[in-house]
């Protein structure tokens, strides 16, 4: 049943600005960072091939700004995602208070089919700064919220080190699978062309 | 580079436009006001981010451009798999991972396609579809009959004689391999896109669209930007390119072109693209995407490549992609008359319509009183059913555009049975093979003398005498080169057969561009519509005459005399109803749309 057909995956990264969803997306992408931030402006696209239980995925991910400013890029931002991956900053409690926000600003736009099992991601990142002693979430917390909304997977990540990067992504991947909705015959009408022939007689003969 | 059509058209003529680098947004003019400014600003850095910019243009000839010059110092990442589309004002990301030095790419065909595709016999695709449409449901049966002369190819047309490698496309995309970062890729001329709302790519020309799904992405995010603004954008220039854009519920398609064509022509050529997706899987389509917005259609367009790469070409060299009316191959009438008849005999069996081509032109058509195929389905029937012998499920737009019907497909050869038994033995085969070989109407032949016409193309003794002999360069009396004539009444056009002075392929696409142009213009809904049009460039003297009853299109040598050229018109309209019912289908359902 299970086609072997190519997959694309539109994968959208959400979460306040500076918790390092572009640096995230670059390390897993180009396995590059830069300790240098620079705001993401609007959004920005990547793509990259995967292979996972042999199939072939195509990552469609889509970099959005954090900042208050661009939240108008609005429901055709969201349209059609197969993922949403929220990102905090495990340093910054705001960031992650902001999560709730996120989600439901994302199942607003996006009004996927099913919002209880659309399968998002939890990234608590910058794990590696300071030796981890400046966290002030732990991860105790992040997996109680993420158990709260429905057993959300959560992992935590340094884009810096490209620590868990590869892992997270990977369970992008997997869960998008999972989501796949069963494949429907396309069936569309076909014209009877005798009745048509009949309805056509029966009016005016010119 | 022969078997790429668009990328064969002479460059030299393509000057690159230095103050091109703020794109104009063509908006509805309703369009709220703050906003504007706003859309203006995130367009012009679109631009900057996107592909289409001035180092793509076909006259830079400066590939090994200094990144210095396309990384602006903030961006070191010049990661080399990195495929990065940027919107937004982002200063940062001009992508320097763009420059992926791709030369000398090879021509592949994407492995799928291969097996089925190269083999027009091959119903493959349409198998693949066979579970979604059960035969006992076939209610109303097409039959569509194309007729195939014996050992010459598709598309090797008398008429059409423009790429000698035109066979090619057939096969199905070539360039599966580049992406948006190769060089090559960067530096075609005319690129079709079509896209899901969500941003999920549907079909490019060039290109693996997975691939490009970062540039996919690009284009919804420009078009849903607009979109958010209550607006909608329908064209970007960027220096000589121009971005074209057409959004059919939840699919988009766009053309991104410097092939300087009119942009009611991109556009046309995108909705017929359109129509090419809607008469393979009907706009029932969109039910699937109100269901699902992440549904991807790109499997149940499994295979057809083909029939979209075919279709594409077809833009530069057939010009019932602009007219909108069909063309017949040129027989005597008595010839016509046999061919209806027996096609009446299918025709009576109920189905909606019988009709028998050849390539793309019409023998004749055979159909209920008010069964209506419209010259656009009629194209876009033909374009199908030249990669496919088949029995398939088929959707023509502007007759039903919601819903199936069945078409029977088969090529006829002179030593096949039945029917084709009927017409050989009536002669239409022959005759039809005699046509093919001697062409249609040649401007050499148009009658100096009104009163000394025989009233038919097939009784001039003359006929076989080769061209080529005679004085090169000269072509009709007057100089007269070429014309086109397309009658109103009937949605039928004729062309005249291609003389000598614009004997050479390139000449001939760029006299079609020519008449492209033309034909906008003529029909332009802004300033017109015309009544003549009298052009002179250094290439040709272009006429165009548009009545009640036709359009006439023609192209003199460039000195030809005005008053003389406009006498040979009125010779031209003579001639064409002289040999009307040779030319012309007459007497045919009239179709009602």
């Amino acid at each position: 049943m299970a086609s072997r057909r190519r997959m694309l995956l539109k994968v959208i990264i959400l979460g306040d600005s500076g918790v390092g969803k572009t640096s995230l997306m670059n390390q897993y992408v180009n396995r590059k960072f830069s300790n240098q931030y620079k705001a993401t402006i609007g959004a920005d696209f990547l793509t990259k091939e995967i292979q996972f239980e042999d199939r072939l995925f195509t990552l469609q991910i889509w970099d959005t700004a954090g900042q208050e400013r661009f939240q108008s890029l609005g429901v055709a931002f969201y349209r059609g995602a197969d993922c949403c991956v929220l990102v905090h900053d495990v340093n910054v409690m705001k960031s992650f208070e902001s999560l709730s926000n996120w989600r439901e600003e994302f199942l607003i736009q996006a009004s996927p089919s099913d919002p209880e099992n659309f399968p998002f991601v939890v990234l608590g990142n910058k794990i590696d700064v300071d030796g981890g002693n400046s966290r002030v979430v732990s991860e105790k917390k992040a997996k109680a919220w993420c158990a709260s909304k429905g057993n959300i997977p959560y992992f935590e990540t340094s884009a810096k080190e490209g620590f868990n990067v590869e892992a997270a992504f990977e369970c992008i991947a997997k869960n998008a699978l999972k989501n796949e909705p069963e494949e429907e015959m396309y069936i569309p009408d076909t014209i009877d062309v005798a009745r048509e022939r009949q309805q056509k007689s029966s009016g005016c003969e010119c | 580079m022969a078997s790429d059509s668009s990328s064969a058209s002479s460059s030299s003529d393509e000057e690159e436009e230095s103050a091109g680098q703020k794109p104009n947004v063509d908006v509805n003019i309703n369009s709220i006001d703050n906003s504007l400014d706003a859309i203006e600003n995130q367009l012009s850095s679109i631009a900057l981010n996107t592909p289409i910019d001035e180092r793509t243009l076909p006259s830079t000839d400066y590939h090994q451009e200094p990144v210095s010059e396309i990384d602006d110092g903030s961006s070191r990442e010049s990661a080399s798999e990195m495929r990065r589309n940027s919107i937004g004002e982002s200063s940062s990301s001009r992508g320097s991972g763009l420059w992926r030095n791709n030369l000398g790419v090879e021509v592949e065909v994407e492995p799928e396609a291969d097996g089925e595709l190269s083999s027009p016999s091959s119903s493959g695709y349409a198998g693949e579809r066979g579970s979604s449409s059960s035969p006992t449901s076939a209610c109303g049966t097409d039959v569509v009959r194309e007729l195939r002369d014996n050992g010459s190819s598709i598309g090797d047309d008398g008429v059409v004689p423009l790429d000698p490698s035109q066979t090619q496309w057939i096969r199905g995309k070539q360039h599966a391999d580049e992406d948006d970062g190769s060089i090559s890729w960067r530096k075609r001329k005319k690129h079709f896109f079509v896209l899901s709302h969500s941003g999920k790519p549907i079909y490019s020309r060039y290109g693996d669209e997975h691939k490009l799904a970062g540039f996919s992405a690009t284009l919804q995010a420009i078009i849903s930007f607009v979109e958010n603004g209550g607006d909608r954008v329908k064209l970007v220039r960027a220096g000589n390119h121009q971005v074209v854009f057409l959004v059919k519920g939840p699919i988009y398609l766009v053309c991104i072109s410097c092939t300087e064509e009119p942009y009611e022509s991109l556009r046309g050529q995108l909705e017929l693209l359109y129509g090419q997706m809607i008469l393979i899987l009907t706009r029932s389509i969109d039910k699937c995407f109100e269901k699902n917005s992440k549904f991807d259609m790109t499997p149940l367009l499994g295979g057809t490549d083909a029939v979209f790469s075919s279709l594409i070409h077809s833009f530069s060299w057939n010009p019932a992609t602009f007219l909108h009316a069909y063309t017949c191959l040129p027989l005597a009438y008595t010839t016509r008359q046999t061919a209806s008849a027996i096609l009446q005999d299918v025709a009576d069996t109920g189905v909606l319509f019988a009709i028998l081509m050849c390539k793309n032109k019409v023998i004749s058509l055979v159909g209920l009183q008010k069964a209506s195929l419209h010259p656009d389905d009629m194209l876009l029937l033909a374009n199908f059913v030249i990669t496919s012998e088949s029995f398939s499920p088929i959707c023509l737009p502007r007759y039903n555009s919601m819903a199936f019907l069945y078409a029977y497909v088969h090529y006829l050869d002179v030593d096949t049975i039945q029917i084709e038994a009927v017409l050989a033995k009536s002669n239409v085969l022959n005759e039809v093979e005699r046509s093919l070989s001697e062409g249609g109407m040649r401007i050499e032949d148009l009658p100096v003398d009104p009163s000394a016409n025989s009233g038919s193309l097939f009784h001039l003794t003359h006929r076989k005498t080769p061209t080529n002999g005679t004085v090169t360069g000269v072509g009709g009396p007057a100089g007269l080169w070429h014309f086109i004539y397309r009658s109103i009444y009937l949605d039928q056009y004729v062309s005249s057969e291609f003389a000598s002075p614009i004997s050479h392929p390139h000449q001939q696409k760029r006299l079609y561009r020519a008449y492209q142009r033309l034909y906008a213009s003529m029909h332009d809904k802004g300033v017109g519509p015309h009544k003549t049009q009298f052009r002179r460039d250094e290439n040709y003297v272009l006429l165009c005459w548009v009545t009640q009853d036709f359009e006439l299109y023609a192209a003199f040598d460039p000195l030809a005399d005005k008053g003389v050229a406009i006498r040979i018109c009125n010779r031209v309209c003579q001639w064409v109803k002289d040999v009307e019912n040779e030319i012309f289908l007459l007497g045919a359902t009239p179709f009602s749309w």
